[in-house]
């Protein structure tokens, strides 16, 4: 059998790091394969597509070495950061960049960019500004772009993790549509997309070792104890786990912690979030759910007031004005998790707030130590920030907001790109909080996250919250079966 | 660069990018060798003229940008003016010191000064940067890493910006010390710097991820090549300088013809 | 993984992109000049060091052949798109300062880093500035006094902003661990994969 991609005892090691991330790892994969990468956050997933199609060393120069490695020829690769994949500003020229690096004749880009527009399901006219989109378009946009390349290998890195469902459904079905003949060699978090799809699963441990490799169904039905213990999604993980679990008591609705009425929020002067009329009480854990570009993170925006806003806010019956004020009653988490590191390492990004506050030696000591425990970050603490992989920095940024210890936290999707074992432990933290009273209003696309653990769901629609409905916590049973 | 203005198309916006800057870099050259103050003020009338009639922008803007030129004309002429050495003195004041020489040499880099800011005034209102660098890639044979390059440069631009106001953000609501001023300088720009340092980089991969590499041949998008408006712009402009030479020798403003 | 013919990609592309960040300084250092400027007696020469940064910054981070003289053309065409007040002036005057930054670059066959050669770097890029002025603004023409103040001036802001400035810059980036991803790993860090 011919390999069209494989590496032969690959050593890599980041510069300045103790450790190796990989020591003789061998991989091989097969013409026409598609294979998924399984493995708890942290493991060196990223780090290993990017080998295999030879960005590292030849675009990263970061030290490797193995006995043998076979690059694929034609290959394409879509990258977990929605943000800095595009070199052109708009959507049309980016396309044709690629389109152009293959040598595509310029009387048939035209065409070729429509139809590609079309595959992903980007329904927008071809010269539009990349900056307008939101990270689910551009998500979609990038996987255009390198469809554009015909490859024969395609390399995903959790193209979907920030996207609706609606979304990543229709992005996984245009990749099985394109797809069949071509290598595919997914790592994704989200599973339930793309288990009907692979047919070889590999696991990964902690320490980036396999610990599995084989086709799909049998991986989960001989290794579920391993699975189970590494912390990674296996299908009937979410049942498994609302078994086990101790179910927080539902707080009883005390004090009101937020009022809104006609509150609205603007960019670029327009208004870009409007609500009616809601409250959130103590206790509360409130789901934001709705489409990308719905107006979610707008609304959060609008919530901390780092946009102009207008109407009735007020937080325990003050209308405060400024950021920093608010900034001391609640707890905010950006999107994108970069945009709220303000220290050079891990543990002085947790340890800032606690300094800020002038807490003494010990506590700061001790309480940053029992989170980054908690966040599976204690490896990671003489990091910088900006070194770490997506799921990492993910936590990072919720621990670093969640130490000041206020009664309000506003999370603009906390969990994507985490693996089971962090998303629960996650979870549970958020909830025991909350059992103590505080609010949470929380951004996500995970409808089981929502059904478990959410007290409250705002849907918002079109820069609109449309609907505000109480959840049952209970275990659903129609939903059960992932 | 100046896309959110709405501007109508003129033949300025349509000459090849390359060959725009061309001329205008040869025309930069050749003022340096004028010093006769009365061809050179025609010279700027004339660019003055250009700037206000073809670049298809509306008044309110062309007389915002032109702004800070006049302010450019007046400080560079006064210092010149009234530090320059000179024989006729009109007026002398303690270390300041106004003859008619350096009166009027002062005049004539106020002049110079201007006209080098319409020259590339003009150029910069018409000229998408899109457009220059594919241009330059096809008719001047830079290489396309150097091209895209830029062109990733100038997508960021507004990234660059909105950083800025995310790290305000982020030291809003995480909160911040209070520092002195040297302290919060660097608080902004270390982490601009290195967050555009690692974004550039990841574009860097992505770019190659989508298989650009400088060896290839390539296609290209937008193909820039030359039109009747490239001609029609290399004998106005011609004319333009025979023009203010001429007007400028037969019929001076002032009797100097050279401010040396 | 030495660095074979000419940059790479990312060192075109990050140069690229700091020169833009310095080119935005320069465009909005240009009314700051013509606002010390009235003040007279040359304050405004102690701060045109500035907009020599970018050479001296891009190569302290990226520290490979080239990238001085690409950093200033960057910059100033960021400048110049930006709409400078200079116009098209700008252009040639970052080739020449760029190209003279460069020239001290390698005269130390791009192997120091130091303060000293920074600043002698920044000294030459004043040194261009000096010669575009010659040509385009009469600077002889000025009283001695007058012009001996001038260069002065722009000789001590040069080496204090682009010069050392530029340094403590660099060391404060350094420290935040991003100019490791930049510059090739070391010889160690490979050997230590045989372990
Ligand atoms: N530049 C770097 N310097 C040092 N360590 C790094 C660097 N980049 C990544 N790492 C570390 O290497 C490990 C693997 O990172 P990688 O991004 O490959 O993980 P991953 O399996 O993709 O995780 P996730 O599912 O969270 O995205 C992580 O522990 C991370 O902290
Ligand atoms: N900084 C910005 N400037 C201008 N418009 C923006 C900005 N950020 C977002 N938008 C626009 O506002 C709308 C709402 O965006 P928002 O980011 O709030 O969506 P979202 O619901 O959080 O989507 P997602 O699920 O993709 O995160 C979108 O149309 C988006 O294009
Ligand atoms: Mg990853
Ligand atoms: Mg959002």
């Amino acid at each position: 059998m011919e390999y069209v991609t494989f590496v032969e005892q690959l050593r890599l090691k980041f510069p300045g790091k103790e450790t190796l991330l990989f020591k003789d790892l061998s991989l091989f994969f097969k013409k026409g394969e598609k294979v998924l990468l399984l493995g708890p956050s942290g493991c060196g997933k990223s780090t290993l597509l990017q080998v295999l199609s030879g960005l590292i060393p030849h675009s990263v120069d970061i030290p490797m070495k193995a006995k043998h490695i076979q690059i694929p020829d034609n290959w394409g690769f879509v990258f977990q950061d929605p943000d800095s994949q595009f070199c052109m500003p708009f959507a049309d020229e980016e396309i044709a960049f690629a389109l152009e690096n293959i040598g595509v004749p310029r009387e048939q880009m035209t065409a070729r960019i429509n139809e590609l527009l079309q595959l992903v399901g980007l329904p927008i006219s071809p010269h539009t500004n990349i900056h307008t989109l939101s990270g689910g378009m551009k998500q979609r946009l990038a996987l255009a772009s390198v469809l554009a390349l015909e490859p024969d290998v395609l390399f995903l890195d959790e193209p979907t993790a920030m996207i609706d469902d609606e979304g990543t459904e229709m992005i996984w079905r245009t990749v099985k549509q394109i797809a069949h003949d071509k290598t595919v060699i997914i790592v994704e978090h989200k599973i339930e997309h793309v288990l009907d799809f692979v047919d070889r699963i590999i696991l990964f441990n902690d320490a980036g070792e396999i610990v599995a490799d084989g086709e799909a169904n049998l991986i989960f039905r001989h290794y579920k104890e391993t699975i189970a213990s590494q912390g990674i999604w296996y299908p009937g993980v979410w049942d498994d786990y609302c078994q086990k679990r101790k179910w927080g008591k539902p707080s009883p609705k005390q004090k009101e912690m937020i009022r809104l009425a006609d509150f609205q929020g603007y960019r670029n002067k327009k208004a870009a979030i409007r609500v009616d009329e809601a409250s959130v009480y103590e206790g509360e854990w409130i789901a934001v759910t709705g489409k990308n570009g719905a107006g979610k993170s707008t609304l959060l925006h609008a919530l901390m007031k780092l946009i102009p806003t207008d109407g009735e806010y007020e937080i325990e019956g003050e209308a405060l004005q400024q950021t920093k004020q608010i900034a001391r009653r609640a707890a905010f988490v950006f999107q994108n998790p970069e945009f709220q590191f303000v220290t050079n390492s891990v543990w002085e990004e947790v340890a800032y707030s606690l300094r800020l506050a002038k807490r003494s030696d010990e506590e700061i000591h001790s309480t940053v130590e029992k989170l980054l425990k908690t966040f599976h970050l204690e490896a990671q603490k003489d990091q910088h920030p900006y070194q770490l992989s997506v799921g990492q920095k993910r936590r990072l940024s919720v621990a670093a907001s969640i130490i000041g210890g206020q009664k309000l936290l506003l999370l603009d999707e906390p969990t994507f790109g985490q693996d089971a074992k962090n998303t629960f432990a996650l979870l549970e933290l958020l909830d025991s909080y909350r059992e103590k009273g505080t609010a949470i209003i929380m951004v996500t696309h995970d409808e089981r996250i929502v059904q478990q653990f959410a007290t409250r769901r705002w849907v918002i629609d079109n820069g609109r919250l449309v609907l505000d409905e109480p959840v049952a916590r209970t275990i659903n049973e129609a939903l059960m079966s992932v | 660069m100046r896309l959110e203005i709405g501007y109508r198309e003129t033949w300025l916006h349509r000459i090849n990018p390359s060959l725009k800057l061309l001329v205008m870099l040869a025309i930069f050259i050749a003022v340096l060798f004028v010093h006769n103050p009365n061809v050179l003020a025609n010279l700027a009338v004339a660019l003055l003229l250009l700037f206000f009639i073809c670049t298809g922008y509306p008044l309110k803007y062309l007389l915002l940008f032109f702004l800070p030129f006049l302010v450019i004309f007046v400080s560079t002429a006064s210092s010149m003016t009234l530090f320059g050495e000179g024989k006729t003195t009109w007026f002398q004041w303690g270390l300041i010191h106004i003859t008619e020489e350096s009166f009027l040499r002062g005049m004539h880099l106020g002049f110079r000064a201007l006209t080098f800011a319409l020259l590339g005034l003009i150029f910069s209102l018409t000229t998408r940067p899109v457009y220059l660098f594919y241009s330059l890639m096809q008719q001047l044979k830079l290489k396309p890493k150097y091209a895209y390059s830029f062109l990733a440069g100038i997508r960021l631009i507004p990234i660059i910006l909105e950083e800025f106001q995310t790290v305000q953000n982020a030291l809003k609501v995480r909160g911040a010390a209070q520092v002195g001023i040297f302290e919060k300088i660097k608080r902004y720009a270390i982490p601009l710097l290195s967050q555009s340092i690692r974004r550039a980089q990841r574009i860097a991969v992505a770019m190659e991820a989508k298989r650009f590499s400088s060896g290839m041949a390539r296609t290209f998008y937008y193909e820039i090549s030359f039109s009747k408006y490239d001609i029609v712009f290399i004998f106005s402009m011609a004319g333009i300088i025979v023009l203010a030479y001429c007007v400028g020798t037969i019929l001076p403003y002032v009797p100097v013809v050279d401010v040396r | 993984m030495q660095a074979s013919k000419g940059l790479k990609l990312a060192d075109i592309l990050i140069t690229v992109v700091i020169s833009i960040v310095f080119g935005i300084v320069y465009k909005l250092w240009g009314p700051f000049y013509y606002f010390v400027k009235p003040f007279g007696l040359h304050i405004d020469q102690l701060v045109y060091g500035m907009w020599f940064i970018a050479a001296t910054v891009a190569f302290l981070i990226i520290r490979k052949p080239g990238v001085a003289l690409l950093a200033e053309i960057a910059a100033s065409s960021g400048e110049f798109i930006a709409g400078s007040e200079w116009g098209l002036e700008v252009l040639i005057y970052g080739v020449v300062q760029g190209l003279l930054a460069e020239i001290v670059f390698a005269a130390f066959r791009y192997k120091r880093f130091d303060v000293l050669v920074v600043s002698l770097a920044a000294i030459g890029s004043t040194i261009g500035s000096l010669v575009m002025d010659f040509y385009k603004g009469y600077i002889e023409a000025l009283a001695p006094w007058n012009l001996a103040l001038f260069l002065l001036a722009r000789f001590v802001g040069a080496v204090l902003i682009s010069g050392v400035f530029a340094s403590s810059l660099v060391k404060a980036l350094e420290a935040t661990g991003v100019t490791q991803m930049v510059r090739s790993a070391s010889k160690e860090d490979y050997e230590q994969l045989n372990r």
